[in-house]
């Protein structure tokens, strides 16, 4: 390949990327992003839809939701344990469980958190595994 | 050469005017062909309505099989058919029956919050529940789709996300993967073709 197609691939290739390439965010938000879009994918679009949008009054949206902007630490815990008594998201009542997944690691979950809160309308920056580490331990489980 | 012509001209037509297949056996009666049809069913949607064979005459209708507590493929399907429904929300005589495997949780009253929480009309869109052995066998002998209980599946059930297009004559027109969208829009190309049958 010459160089110059080399270098063209190289464009395409930067410009196909998503979202996450925003300047000034560094090496390591890009890969927690980017392992966070690949686990959203698989655990958690069913519902949430790869858009973010939710279905109807039946799966709450993730783009825009005043619920994932004020309950931070809900959230994280969430995705580990699951729930099952309701929430508002929005002014809306939701009422569906959600599944906790326990098996993934604190690592995981911070990936998680990294993609939906720097999608859609969110600009959250990085969501570090210390600070996951950290909300885990103080998930209230017993409610 | 002018034949040749001809024939090519007589199979591009015949291309589009090519009617949809007619799913299972079929048996000729008194030089009449007899082909496979819905059985009898009789079930109960998220109205209290009941829901038979009589619901749907004069219908051409798109059924599945799912259940509310479901999280691996239903999500996807009730997404897709949402699709269907809101594409076909200007045609009379298409409507859609979503049927419940689970149908000892899936009572009348969560069908009935389940539908209006998707913010779909009990008119064009029944979610059904009955006695499960009826849905069952109505769905591997009727719509050649799976449903049964499997305690070691994840959520205690296996089905199929086939989505089946049933036409007038509650005969089996097509089958369709309901998790996947590009199946689905052959399903949408699909009603309009069985439509045009009846024009």
């Amino acid at each position: 390949m010459s160089r110059i197609s080399v270098f063209a691939v190289f464009v395409i290739v930067l410009a196909s990327c998503n979202p996450s390439n925003k300047p000034g965010r560094s090496v390591k938000f890009q890969q927690y992003f980017v392992e966070g879009e690949q686990l959203y994918t698989l655990h958690c679009s069913n519902c949430h839809q790869k858009s973010g949008k939710g279905l109807g009054l039946l799966y709450p949206p993730l783009d825009e939701s005043d619920y994932m902007q004020e309950n931070l630490s809900d959230v994280i815990c969430l995705i580990k344990n699951g729930s099952s008594g309701g929430l508002v998201v929005n002014g809306n009542k939701y009422n569906q469980s959600m599944p906790g997944i326990p098996t993934l690691t604190d690592l995981e979950i911070a990936e998680i958190a990294t993609f939906i809160y720097n999608s859609w309308t969110h600009d959250q920056g990085i969501i570090e595994i210390q600070q996951v580490t950290k909300m885990l331990q103080e998930c209230n489980t017993g409610s | 050469m002018v034949f040749v012509a001809v024939a090519g001209l007589i199979s591009s037509c015949a291309k589009t005017e090519k009617p949809l297949p007619i799913f299972g056996q079929r048996e000729v009666v008194n030089g009449d062909t007899v082909y496979h049809k819905v059985a009898n069913f009789q079930f109960v949607d998220q109205d209290s309505a009941f829901v038979t064979n009589e619901t749907f005459k004069d219908q051409i209708y798109v059924t599945d099989f799912f259940f509310t507590s479901c999280r691996t493929i239903c999500p996807i399907m009730k997404t897709q058919m949402l699709r269907v429904y809101e594409a076909t929300a200007d045609i009379p005589d298409v409507k859609l029956l979503s049927h419940s495997i689970d149908p000892e949780y899936d009572t009348v009253a969560l069908l009935h919050d389940f539908a209006k929480r998707l913010g779909v009309s009990s008119d064009r869109w029944h979610f059904v529940t009955g006695v499960k052995d009826s849905i069952y066998k109505i769905a591997q002998t009727s719509y050649f789709a799976t449903a049964m209980e499997d305690k070691s599946e994840p959520d205690g059930f296996i089905h199929s996300g086939a989505f089946l297009l049933v036409d007038k004559e509650q005969r089996l027109r097509g089958k369709y993967d309901g998790t996947k969208e590009e199946d689905v829009n052959r399903l949408l190309v699909d009603i309009n073709r069985l439509r045009k049958e009846y024009e």
